[in-house]
Protein backbone atom coordinates (compact mmCIF):
# COMPACT_ATOMS: atom_id res chain seq x y z
CA UNK A 1 0.00 0.00 0.00
CA UNK A 2 1.19 3.37 -1.11
CA UNK A 3 0.96 6.49 0.98
CA UNK A 4 -1.78 7.52 -1.01
CA UNK A 5 -3.30 4.16 -0.29
CA UNK A 6 -3.40 4.96 3.43
CA UNK A 7 -4.45 8.57 2.73
CA UNK A 8 -7.76 6.94 1.09
CA UNK A 9 -8.63 4.38 3.67
CA UNK A 10 -7.97 6.94 6.47
CA UNK A 11 -10.47 9.61 4.49
CA UNK A 12 -13.15 6.62 4.67
CA UNK A 13 -12.86 5.30 8.32
CA UNK A 14 -12.47 8.71 9.77
CA UNK A 15 -15.89 9.76 8.32
CA UNK A 16 -17.52 6.75 8.89
CA UNK A 17 -16.28 7.00 12.73
CA UNK A 18 -17.20 10.17 13.33
CA UNK A 19 -20.49 9.93 11.61
CA UNK A 20 -21.22 6.72 14.19
CA UNK A 21 -19.92 8.67 17.22
CA UNK A 22 -21.87 11.38 16.70
CA UNK A 23 -25.06 9.27 16.49
CA UNK A 24 -24.36 7.12 18.94
CA UNK A 25 -23.59 10.35 21.47
CA UNK A 26 -27.04 11.59 20.50
CA UNK A 27 -25.10 14.55 18.40
CA UNK A 28 -27.10 13.54 15.14
CA UNK A 29 -30.78 12.74 15.61
CA UNK A 30 -30.63 8.59 13.97
CA UNK A 31 -34.34 9.64 12.10
CA UNK A 32 -32.36 12.06 9.77
CA UNK A 33 -28.83 10.13 9.57
CA UNK A 34 -28.69 6.36 10.92
CA UNK A 35 -25.18 5.29 12.13
CA UNK A 36 -23.20 3.59 9.88
CA UNK A 37 -23.13 0.16 11.97
CA UNK A 38 -27.10 0.10 12.34
CA UNK A 39 -27.59 0.23 8.58
CA UNK A 40 -24.92 -2.28 8.11
CA UNK A 41 -27.16 -4.43 11.06
CA UNK A 42 -30.66 -3.47 8.95
CA UNK A 43 -28.29 -4.62 5.46
CA UNK A 44 -27.53 -7.69 7.49
CA UNK A 45 -31.43 -8.87 8.73
CA UNK A 46 -32.73 -7.90 5.30
CA UNK A 47 -30.54 -10.31 3.51
CA UNK A 48 -30.77 -12.80 5.88
CA UNK A 49 -34.69 -12.94 5.30
CA UNK A 50 -34.79 -12.23 1.73
CA UNK A 51 -36.16 -8.99 1.58
CA UNK A 52 -33.03 -7.22 0.16
CA UNK A 53 -31.54 -10.32 -2.72
CA UNK A 54 -35.39 -10.33 -3.74
CA UNK A 55 -35.54 -6.94 -4.25
CA UNK A 56 -32.48 -6.89 -5.90
CA UNK A 57 -33.22 -10.17 -8.36
CA UNK A 58 -36.45 -7.73 -9.44
CA UNK A 59 -34.55 -4.92 -10.14
CA UNK A 60 -31.75 -6.50 -11.78
CA UNK A 61 -34.03 -8.58 -13.89
CA UNK A 62 -35.36 -5.23 -15.07
CA UNK A 63 -32.16 -3.44 -15.25
CA UNK A 64 -30.57 -6.49 -17.12
CA UNK A 65 -33.35 -7.05 -19.56
CA UNK A 66 -33.56 -3.35 -20.37
CA UNK A 67 -29.76 -3.03 -20.75
CA UNK A 68 -29.51 -5.87 -23.31
CA UNK A 69 -32.66 -4.79 -25.67
CA UNK A 70 -30.94 -0.94 -25.52
CA UNK A 71 -27.51 -1.69 -26.05
CA UNK A 72 -28.31 -4.19 -28.91
CA UNK A 73 -30.43 -1.72 -30.62
CA UNK A 74 -28.00 0.72 -29.86
CA UNK A 75 -24.92 -0.57 -31.06
CA UNK A 76 -26.45 -2.12 -34.19
CA UNK A 77 -28.18 0.84 -35.30
CA UNK A 78 -25.22 3.27 -34.27
CA UNK A 79 -22.34 1.28 -36.69
CA UNK A 80 -25.27 0.42 -39.53
CA UNK A 81 -25.44 4.65 -39.04
CA UNK A 82 -21.77 5.06 -38.61
CA UNK A 83 -21.16 3.10 -41.47
CA UNK A 84 -23.84 3.53 -44.27
CA UNK A 85 -24.82 7.41 -44.70
CA UNK A 86 -28.71 7.17 -45.98
CA UNK A 87 -29.12 5.62 -42.54
CA UNK A 88 -27.55 8.27 -40.77
CA UNK A 89 -29.69 10.84 -42.86
CA UNK A 90 -32.83 8.46 -41.75
CA UNK A 91 -31.71 8.46 -37.92
CA UNK A 92 -30.35 11.61 -37.22
CA UNK A 93 -33.09 14.09 -36.71
CA UNK A 94 -34.63 10.91 -34.35
CA UNK A 95 -31.54 11.24 -32.41
CA UNK A 96 -31.90 15.19 -31.84
CA UNK A 97 -35.34 15.25 -31.01
CA UNK A 98 -35.00 12.03 -28.41
CA UNK A 99 -31.76 12.29 -27.25
CA UNK A 100 -32.43 15.50 -24.97
CA UNK A 101 -35.57 14.41 -23.18
CA UNK A 102 -35.08 12.75 -19.75
CA UNK A 103 -35.96 9.34 -20.50
CA UNK A 104 -37.69 9.45 -17.46
CA UNK A 105 -40.52 11.89 -18.68
CA UNK A 106 -41.13 8.88 -21.40
CA UNK A 107 -41.90 6.67 -18.49
CA UNK A 108 -45.96 8.01 -17.82
CA UNK A 109 -46.34 7.60 -21.29
CA UNK A 110 -44.85 3.76 -21.78
CA UNK A 111 -47.09 3.26 -18.71
CA UNK A 112 -50.02 4.31 -20.61
CA UNK A 113 -48.56 2.10 -23.71
CA UNK A 114 -47.48 -0.48 -21.82
CA UNK A 115 -49.32 -1.01 -18.60
CA UNK A 116 -48.04 -0.63 -15.09
CA UNK A 117 -46.16 -4.10 -14.74
CA UNK A 118 -42.77 -4.72 -16.15
CA UNK A 119 -43.05 -3.85 -19.66
CA UNK A 120 -43.33 0.04 -19.59
CA UNK A 121 -40.30 -0.20 -16.83
CA UNK A 122 -38.19 -2.53 -18.77
CA UNK A 123 -38.90 -0.13 -22.22
CA UNK A 124 -38.10 3.41 -20.24
CA UNK A 125 -34.44 1.57 -19.06
CA UNK A 126 -34.25 0.49 -23.14
CA UNK A 127 -34.91 4.22 -24.41
CA UNK A 128 -32.55 5.86 -21.94
CA UNK A 129 -29.57 3.23 -22.90
CA UNK A 130 -30.35 3.45 -26.30
CA UNK A 131 -29.34 6.22 -27.27
CA UNK A 132 -26.20 6.65 -24.86
CA UNK A 133 -25.11 3.95 -26.80
CA UNK A 134 -26.68 5.09 -30.55
CA UNK A 135 -24.43 8.16 -29.61
CA UNK A 136 -21.65 7.08 -28.48
CA UNK A 137 -21.45 4.00 -31.34
CA UNK A 138 -21.75 6.28 -33.88
CA UNK A 139 -18.94 8.83 -32.50
CA UNK A 140 -16.59 5.69 -32.39
CA UNK A 141 -17.80 4.66 -36.46
CA UNK A 142 -16.65 8.39 -37.11
CA UNK A 143 -13.42 8.49 -35.14
CA UNK A 144 -12.25 5.90 -37.14
CA UNK A 145 -9.03 6.86 -39.13
CA UNK A 146 -10.42 7.06 -42.93
CA UNK A 147 -7.06 5.79 -44.03
CA UNK A 148 -7.51 2.33 -42.15
CA UNK A 149 -11.11 1.84 -44.39
CA UNK A 150 -8.57 2.56 -47.29
CA UNK A 151 -5.87 -0.12 -46.36
CA UNK A 152 -8.34 -2.68 -45.68
CA UNK A 153 -10.40 -2.30 -49.19
CA UNK A 154 -6.77 -2.33 -50.98
CA UNK A 155 -6.22 -5.50 -49.14
CA UNK A 156 -9.06 -7.05 -51.08
CA UNK A 157 -11.88 -6.43 -47.93
CA UNK A 158 -15.41 -6.44 -49.02
CA UNK A 159 -18.05 -4.00 -47.62
CA UNK A 160 -19.09 -6.78 -45.27
CA UNK A 161 -15.53 -7.69 -44.62
CA UNK A 162 -14.94 -4.05 -43.43
CA UNK A 163 -17.51 -3.34 -41.76
CA UNK A 164 -16.86 -6.61 -39.34
CA UNK A 165 -13.07 -6.37 -39.33
CA UNK A 166 -12.59 -2.70 -39.45
CA UNK A 167 -15.48 -0.97 -38.28
CA UNK A 168 -16.88 -3.17 -35.54
CA UNK A 169 -13.59 -3.61 -33.68
CA UNK A 170 -12.57 0.16 -34.47
CA UNK A 171 -15.83 1.48 -32.78
CA UNK A 172 -15.50 -0.87 -30.02
CA UNK A 173 -13.93 0.84 -27.33
CA UNK A 174 -16.60 3.91 -27.90
CA UNK A 175 -19.43 1.34 -28.01
CA UNK A 176 -18.32 0.52 -23.96
CA UNK A 177 -17.94 3.81 -23.40
CA UNK A 178 -21.60 3.68 -24.50
CA UNK A 179 -22.25 0.59 -22.18
CA UNK A 180 -21.09 2.00 -19.00
CA UNK A 181 -22.78 5.54 -19.51
CA UNK A 182 -25.61 3.56 -19.96
CA UNK A 183 -25.05 1.00 -17.55
CA UNK A 184 -25.44 4.37 -15.11
CA UNK A 185 -28.30 5.31 -16.80
CA UNK A 186 -30.19 2.06 -16.12
CA UNK A 187 -29.40 2.33 -12.67
CA UNK A 188 -31.12 6.12 -12.50
CA UNK A 189 -34.21 4.82 -14.42
CA UNK A 190 -34.74 1.59 -12.45
CA UNK A 191 -35.13 3.40 -9.12
CA UNK A 192 -37.47 5.87 -10.96
CA UNK A 193 -40.04 3.50 -12.77
CA UNK A 194 -40.19 1.37 -9.39
CA UNK A 195 -41.13 4.32 -7.35
CA UNK A 196 -44.86 4.09 -8.88
CA UNK A 197 -46.90 1.37 -9.63
CA UNK A 198 -45.09 -1.41 -8.41
CA UNK A 199 -44.51 -3.93 -5.34
CA UNK A 200 -41.21 -4.84 -5.67
CA UNK A 201 -37.75 -4.26 -6.33
CA UNK A 202 -35.14 -2.16 -4.45
CA UNK A 203 -36.39 1.23 -5.93
CA UNK A 204 -39.69 0.43 -4.22
CA UNK A 205 -38.24 -0.91 -0.95
CA UNK A 206 -36.33 2.42 -0.81
CA UNK A 207 -39.41 4.47 -1.73
CA UNK A 208 -41.29 2.68 0.96
CA UNK A 209 -38.80 2.67 3.33
CA UNK A 210 -38.85 6.75 3.29
CA UNK A 211 -42.80 6.99 3.36
CA UNK A 212 -42.35 5.00 6.75
CA UNK A 213 -39.67 7.78 7.75
CA UNK A 214 -37.45 3.98 7.77
CA UNK A 215 -34.32 6.44 7.53
CA UNK A 216 -32.54 2.77 8.10
CA UNK A 217 -33.88 1.10 5.16
CA UNK A 218 -33.66 4.07 2.64
CA UNK A 219 -29.90 4.11 3.68
CA UNK A 220 -29.87 0.18 2.81
CA UNK A 221 -31.48 0.85 -0.65
CA UNK A 222 -28.95 3.85 -1.28
CA UNK A 223 -25.79 1.59 -0.04
CA UNK A 224 -26.92 -1.32 -2.26
CA UNK A 225 -27.60 0.76 -5.57
CA UNK A 226 -24.16 2.24 -5.33
CA UNK A 227 -22.91 -1.45 -4.69
CA UNK A 228 -24.85 -2.03 -7.85
CA UNK A 229 -23.10 0.53 -9.82
CA UNK A 230 -19.78 -0.15 -8.32
CA UNK A 231 -20.44 -3.94 -9.43
CA UNK A 232 -21.72 -2.95 -13.22
CA UNK A 233 -18.72 -0.77 -14.18
CA UNK A 234 -16.03 -3.19 -12.75
CA UNK A 235 -18.45 -6.36 -14.44
CA UNK A 236 -18.14 -3.85 -17.85
CA UNK A 237 -14.37 -2.74 -17.16
CA UNK A 238 -13.61 -6.43 -16.64
CA UNK A 239 -15.66 -7.01 -20.37
CA UNK A 240 -13.63 -4.30 -21.89
CA UNK A 241 -10.30 -5.81 -20.99
CA UNK A 242 -11.10 -8.95 -22.43
CA UNK A 243 -12.67 -7.34 -25.64
CA UNK A 244 -10.19 -4.84 -26.18
CA UNK A 245 -6.33 -5.96 -25.01
CA UNK A 246 -5.23 -3.30 -27.27
CA UNK A 247 -6.44 -0.58 -25.39
CA UNK A 248 -5.61 -2.10 -22.15
CA UNK A 249 -2.52 -2.13 -22.88
CA UNK A 250 -1.90 1.60 -24.22
CA UNK A 251 -2.84 2.00 -20.80
CA UNK B 1 5.30 -3.90 -68.73
CA UNK B 2 3.09 -4.49 -65.87
CA UNK B 3 0.87 -1.31 -65.77
CA UNK B 4 0.33 1.43 -68.17
CA UNK B 5 -1.49 4.61 -67.59
CA UNK B 6 -2.71 5.99 -71.17
CA UNK B 7 -3.15 9.93 -71.00
CA UNK B 8 -4.42 9.80 -67.21
CA UNK B 9 -6.07 12.62 -65.93
CA UNK B 10 -8.06 13.83 -62.68
CA UNK B 11 -9.67 16.62 -61.26
CA UNK B 12 -11.25 17.45 -58.01
CA UNK B 13 -14.71 18.82 -58.02
CA UNK B 14 -15.57 20.91 -55.24
CA UNK B 15 -19.14 20.42 -54.30
CA UNK B 16 -19.50 24.41 -52.80
CA UNK B 17 -18.06 26.37 -55.46
CA UNK B 18 -18.72 23.70 -58.25
CA UNK B 19 -15.49 24.25 -59.47
CA UNK B 20 -13.37 21.44 -60.98
CA UNK B 21 -9.78 21.52 -60.52
CA UNK B 22 -7.51 19.60 -62.35
CA UNK B 23 -4.87 17.81 -60.11
CA UNK B 24 -3.27 15.67 -62.69
CA UNK B 25 -3.04 15.80 -66.54
CA UNK B 26 -2.23 13.91 -69.34
CA UNK B 27 0.04 11.02 -67.39
CA UNK B 28 1.21 8.38 -70.14
CA UNK B 29 3.75 5.91 -68.27
CA UNK B 30 4.65 2.33 -68.50
CA UNK B 31 5.79 0.46 -65.39
CA UNK B 32 8.23 -1.97 -65.99
CA UNK B 33 8.48 -5.10 -64.36
CA UNK B 34 10.88 -5.26 -61.33
CA UNK B 35 12.30 -1.37 -61.63
CA UNK B 36 12.51 1.28 -58.34
CA UNK B 37 10.03 3.50 -59.82
CA UNK B 38 10.11 7.14 -58.12
CA UNK B 39 7.67 9.57 -58.52
CA UNK B 40 8.97 13.06 -57.47
CA UNK B 41 7.62 16.13 -57.43
CA UNK B 42 6.63 19.50 -55.15
CA UNK B 43 3.86 19.12 -52.52
CA UNK B 44 0.21 18.90 -54.26
CA UNK B 45 1.64 17.33 -57.17
CA UNK B 46 -1.20 15.07 -57.59
CA UNK B 47 1.49 12.04 -57.00
CA UNK B 48 -0.20 10.55 -54.50
CA UNK B 49 -3.15 10.74 -56.30
CA UNK B 50 -1.39 9.23 -59.13
CA UNK B 51 -0.55 6.16 -57.07
CA UNK B 52 -4.13 5.97 -55.58
CA UNK B 53 -5.11 5.64 -58.82
CA UNK B 54 -2.72 3.13 -60.12
CA UNK B 55 -4.02 1.39 -56.52
CA UNK B 56 -7.54 1.70 -58.11
CA UNK B 57 -8.94 3.23 -54.89
CA UNK B 58 -9.65 6.10 -56.77
CA UNK B 59 -10.84 6.07 -60.78
CA UNK B 60 -9.32 8.44 -63.44
CA UNK B 61 -11.51 11.31 -64.51
CA UNK B 62 -10.02 10.89 -68.19
CA UNK B 63 -7.71 8.54 -69.73
CA UNK B 64 -6.92 4.74 -69.22
CA UNK B 65 -5.14 2.17 -66.62
CA UNK B 66 -3.83 -0.93 -68.21
CA UNK B 67 -2.63 -4.11 -66.59
CA UNK B 68 -1.70 -5.92 -69.75
CA UNK B 69 0.20 -9.10 -67.49
CA UNK B 70 -3.34 -9.14 -65.66
CA UNK B 71 -3.84 -12.95 -65.61
CA UNK B 72 -7.77 -12.55 -63.74
CA UNK B 73 -8.42 -12.86 -60.09
CA UNK B 74 -6.00 -11.22 -57.65
CA UNK B 75 -4.72 -7.81 -57.31
CA UNK B 76 -1.33 -6.53 -58.29
CA UNK B 77 -0.90 -3.89 -56.21
CA UNK B 78 -0.41 -3.17 -52.60
CA UNK B 79 0.01 -0.33 -50.88
CA UNK B 80 2.21 1.17 -48.16
CA UNK B 81 1.02 3.92 -45.99
CA UNK B 82 2.83 7.17 -44.64
CA UNK B 83 0.97 7.41 -41.91
CA UNK B 84 1.36 3.00 -41.43
CA UNK B 85 -2.41 2.26 -41.17
CA UNK B 86 -2.00 -0.81 -39.17
CA UNK B 87 -5.14 -1.83 -37.59
CA UNK B 88 -4.71 -0.65 -33.80
CA UNK B 89 -6.73 -3.81 -32.66
CA UNK B 90 -4.42 -6.48 -34.59
CA UNK B 91 -1.85 -8.12 -32.98
CA UNK B 92 1.77 -8.12 -35.48
CA UNK B 93 0.83 -11.45 -37.19
CA UNK B 94 -2.96 -10.42 -37.47
CA UNK B 95 -1.84 -7.38 -39.46
CA UNK B 96 0.11 -8.93 -41.37
CA UNK B 97 -2.67 -11.71 -42.26
CA UNK B 98 -5.27 -9.17 -43.06
CA UNK B 99 -4.74 -9.25 -47.01
CA UNK B 100 -4.91 -13.53 -46.93
CA UNK B 101 -7.61 -13.35 -44.26
CA UNK B 102 -10.04 -12.00 -46.11
CA UNK B 103 -9.30 -13.51 -49.52
CA UNK B 104 -10.48 -16.85 -47.80
CA UNK B 105 -6.90 -18.23 -47.29
CA UNK B 106 -7.23 -20.96 -44.19
CA UNK B 107 -5.59 -20.14 -41.21
CA UNK B 108 -2.78 -21.91 -40.93
CA UNK B 109 -1.50 -21.26 -44.54
CA UNK B 110 -2.19 -17.75 -43.72
CA UNK B 111 0.19 -17.43 -40.82
CA UNK B 112 2.70 -19.45 -42.39
CA UNK B 113 3.10 -16.63 -44.74
CA UNK B 114 2.72 -14.13 -42.59
CA UNK B 115 5.50 -15.88 -40.32
CA UNK B 116 7.67 -15.81 -43.39
CA UNK B 117 6.79 -11.99 -43.75
CA UNK B 118 7.83 -11.01 -40.79
CA UNK B 119 11.39 -12.86 -41.19
CA UNK B 120 12.14 -11.22 -44.28
CA UNK B 121 11.21 -7.17 -42.83
CA UNK B 122 13.34 -8.36 -39.63
CA UNK B 123 10.16 -8.71 -36.69
CA UNK B 124 10.79 -12.00 -35.41
CA UNK B 125 9.64 -12.21 -32.42
CA UNK B 126 7.57 -9.04 -32.55
CA UNK B 127 4.40 -11.06 -33.87
CA UNK B 128 1.98 -11.00 -30.58
CA UNK B 129 2.64 -7.08 -30.22
CA UNK B 130 -0.07 -5.00 -31.21
CA UNK B 131 0.99 -1.70 -33.22
CA UNK B 132 1.14 0.91 -30.76
CA UNK B 133 3.71 -0.81 -29.15
CA UNK B 134 6.00 -0.59 -31.66
CA UNK B 135 8.29 2.14 -32.54
CA UNK B 136 7.79 4.00 -36.02
CA UNK B 137 10.44 2.17 -38.11
CA UNK B 138 8.75 -1.47 -37.03
CA UNK B 139 5.17 -0.21 -37.76
CA UNK B 140 6.96 0.54 -41.17
CA UNK B 141 8.00 -3.13 -41.64
CA UNK B 142 4.85 -4.15 -40.40
CA UNK B 143 3.45 -1.83 -42.86
CA UNK B 144 5.68 -3.61 -45.69
CA UNK B 145 4.98 -7.21 -44.68
CA UNK B 146 1.20 -6.93 -44.79
CA UNK B 147 1.46 -5.41 -48.15
CA UNK B 148 3.78 -8.63 -49.64
CA UNK B 149 1.43 -10.70 -48.11
CA UNK B 150 -1.22 -10.56 -50.79
CA UNK B 151 2.03 -11.34 -53.11
CA UNK B 152 1.01 -8.75 -55.22
CA UNK B 153 3.46 -7.88 -58.82
CA UNK B 154 3.93 -4.24 -57.64
CA UNK B 155 3.57 -2.36 -54.44
CA UNK B 156 2.82 0.94 -54.23
CA UNK B 157 4.88 3.13 -51.28
CA UNK B 158 3.06 6.81 -50.70
CA UNK B 159 6.16 8.46 -48.91
CA UNK B 160 6.31 5.50 -46.05
CA UNK B 161 9.47 7.34 -44.30
CA UNK B 162 8.08 10.87 -44.39
CA UNK B 163 7.28 10.76 -40.53
CA UNK B 164 10.30 8.66 -39.45
CA UNK B 165 13.44 10.19 -37.76
CA UNK B 166 16.64 10.81 -40.04
CA UNK B 167 18.54 7.78 -38.82
CA UNK B 168 15.67 5.42 -39.15
CA UNK B 169 15.12 6.78 -42.28
CA UNK B 170 18.52 5.96 -43.68
CA UNK B 171 18.37 2.59 -42.26
CA UNK B 172 14.56 1.62 -43.78
CA UNK B 173 15.81 2.80 -47.03
CA UNK B 174 18.46 0.44 -47.04
CA UNK B 175 15.91 -2.32 -45.56
CA UNK B 176 13.48 -1.15 -48.69
CA UNK B 177 16.72 -1.94 -51.33
CA UNK B 178 17.39 -5.12 -49.58
CA UNK B 179 13.68 -6.16 -49.99
CA UNK B 180 13.19 -5.18 -53.11
CA UNK B 181 16.23 -7.10 -54.06
CA UNK B 182 14.97 -10.18 -52.43
CA UNK B 183 11.67 -11.00 -53.32
CA UNK B 184 12.34 -8.99 -57.17
CA UNK B 185 8.91 -7.51 -56.82
CA UNK B 186 8.58 -3.62 -58.42
CA UNK B 187 8.26 -0.71 -56.39
CA UNK B 188 6.40 2.40 -57.15
CA UNK B 189 7.93 5.04 -54.52
CA UNK B 190 6.20 8.53 -54.14
CA UNK B 191 8.48 11.00 -52.18
CA UNK B 192 9.56 14.66 -52.37
CA UNK B 193 12.98 13.89 -51.34
CA UNK B 194 15.41 13.95 -53.93
CA UNK B 195 18.03 12.61 -51.72
CA UNK B 196 15.91 9.63 -51.34
CA UNK B 197 14.98 9.37 -54.74
CA UNK B 198 18.74 9.08 -55.98
CA UNK B 199 19.72 6.54 -53.31
CA UNK B 200 16.70 4.34 -53.96
CA UNK B 201 15.34 4.84 -57.40
CA UNK B 202 16.43 2.78 -60.90
CA UNK B 203 13.95 5.58 -62.70
CA UNK B 204 12.81 9.03 -61.91
CA UNK B 205 10.08 10.67 -63.07
CA UNK B 206 10.03 14.33 -62.31
CA UNK B 207 6.68 15.70 -61.67
CA UNK B 208 5.49 19.50 -62.71
CA UNK B 209 3.44 21.84 -59.99
CA UNK B 210 -0.03 21.05 -59.58
CA UNK B 211 -2.16 19.91 -62.13
CA UNK B 212 0.78 17.41 -62.21
CA UNK B 213 2.06 16.70 -65.43
CA UNK B 214 5.43 14.41 -66.22
CA UNK B 215 7.91 16.72 -66.49
CA UNK B 216 10.80 14.89 -67.02
CA UNK B 217 11.84 10.87 -66.60
CA UNK B 218 15.34 10.35 -65.86
CA UNK B 219 16.68 6.68 -66.06
CA UNK B 220 19.61 6.09 -63.23
CA UNK B 221 21.53 3.57 -63.70
CA UNK B 222 24.36 4.78 -60.94
CA UNK B 223 26.16 1.11 -59.55
CA UNK B 224 24.64 0.25 -55.67
CA UNK B 225 25.85 1.28 -53.01
CA UNK B 226 25.21 4.77 -53.84
CA UNK B 227 26.09 7.57 -51.81
CA UNK B 228 24.81 10.90 -51.63
CA UNK B 229 28.41 12.32 -51.68
CA UNK B 230 29.48 10.46 -54.29
CA UNK B 231 30.37 12.69 -57.82
CA UNK B 232 27.69 11.12 -60.09
CA UNK B 233 25.22 10.95 -57.27
CA UNK B 234 25.83 14.53 -56.77
CA UNK B 235 25.78 15.68 -60.32
CA UNK B 236 22.13 13.66 -60.20
CA UNK B 237 21.10 15.60 -57.35
CA UNK B 238 22.11 18.89 -58.59
CA UNK B 239 20.17 18.63 -61.99
CA UNK B 240 17.20 17.31 -60.21
CA UNK B 241 17.33 20.37 -57.84
CA UNK B 242 17.25 22.61 -60.21
CA UNK B 243 13.99 21.11 -62.23
CA UNK B 244 12.53 20.68 -59.17
CA UNK B 245 13.23 24.11 -57.79
CA UNK B 246 11.87 25.16 -61.18
CA UNK B 247 8.44 23.26 -59.47
CA UNK B 248 8.69 24.51 -56.23
CA UNK B 249 9.20 28.45 -57.46
CA UNK B 250 5.77 27.96 -59.71
CA UNK B 251 3.74 26.25 -57.05
CA UNK B 252 4.75 29.23 -54.76
CA UNK B 253 3.74 31.66 -57.30
CA UNK B 254 0.70 29.91 -58.48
Amino acid sequence: MTASHWRQLASVAGLLLAWQILVQTGRINPLFLPAPLSVLGAMWEMTRSGELPWAVMVSLNRVLQGFVYGSLVGVVLGLLAGAVRWVEDLLDPWVAAVYPIPKSALFPLFMLWFGLGNPSKIVTIAVGVLFLVLVNTMAGVHAINPVLLKAARDLGASRAQIFVKVILPGALPSIFTGLRLGAGMALILVFITEIEATKAGLGFLLWEAFQLMDTRHVFVGVVTFGLLGVATTWLLKGLERVTCPWIQRSN
Amino acid sequence: MLLALRDVGKAWHIARTGERVPALQAITLDVAPGEFLILLGPSGCGKSTLLQIMAGLEAPSSGAIEFPTATGGGKLTSMVFQEYALFPWRTVLANVAFGPEVRGVPRREREERARRLIDLVNLRGAETRYPHELSGGMRQRVALARALANDPQILLFDEPLAALDAQTRRVMQDELLRIWAETGKTFVYVTHSLQEAVLLGTRIVLMTAGPGRIKRVEEVTLPRPRHLTGRAEAALLDRLDALLGEEVQRAMAS
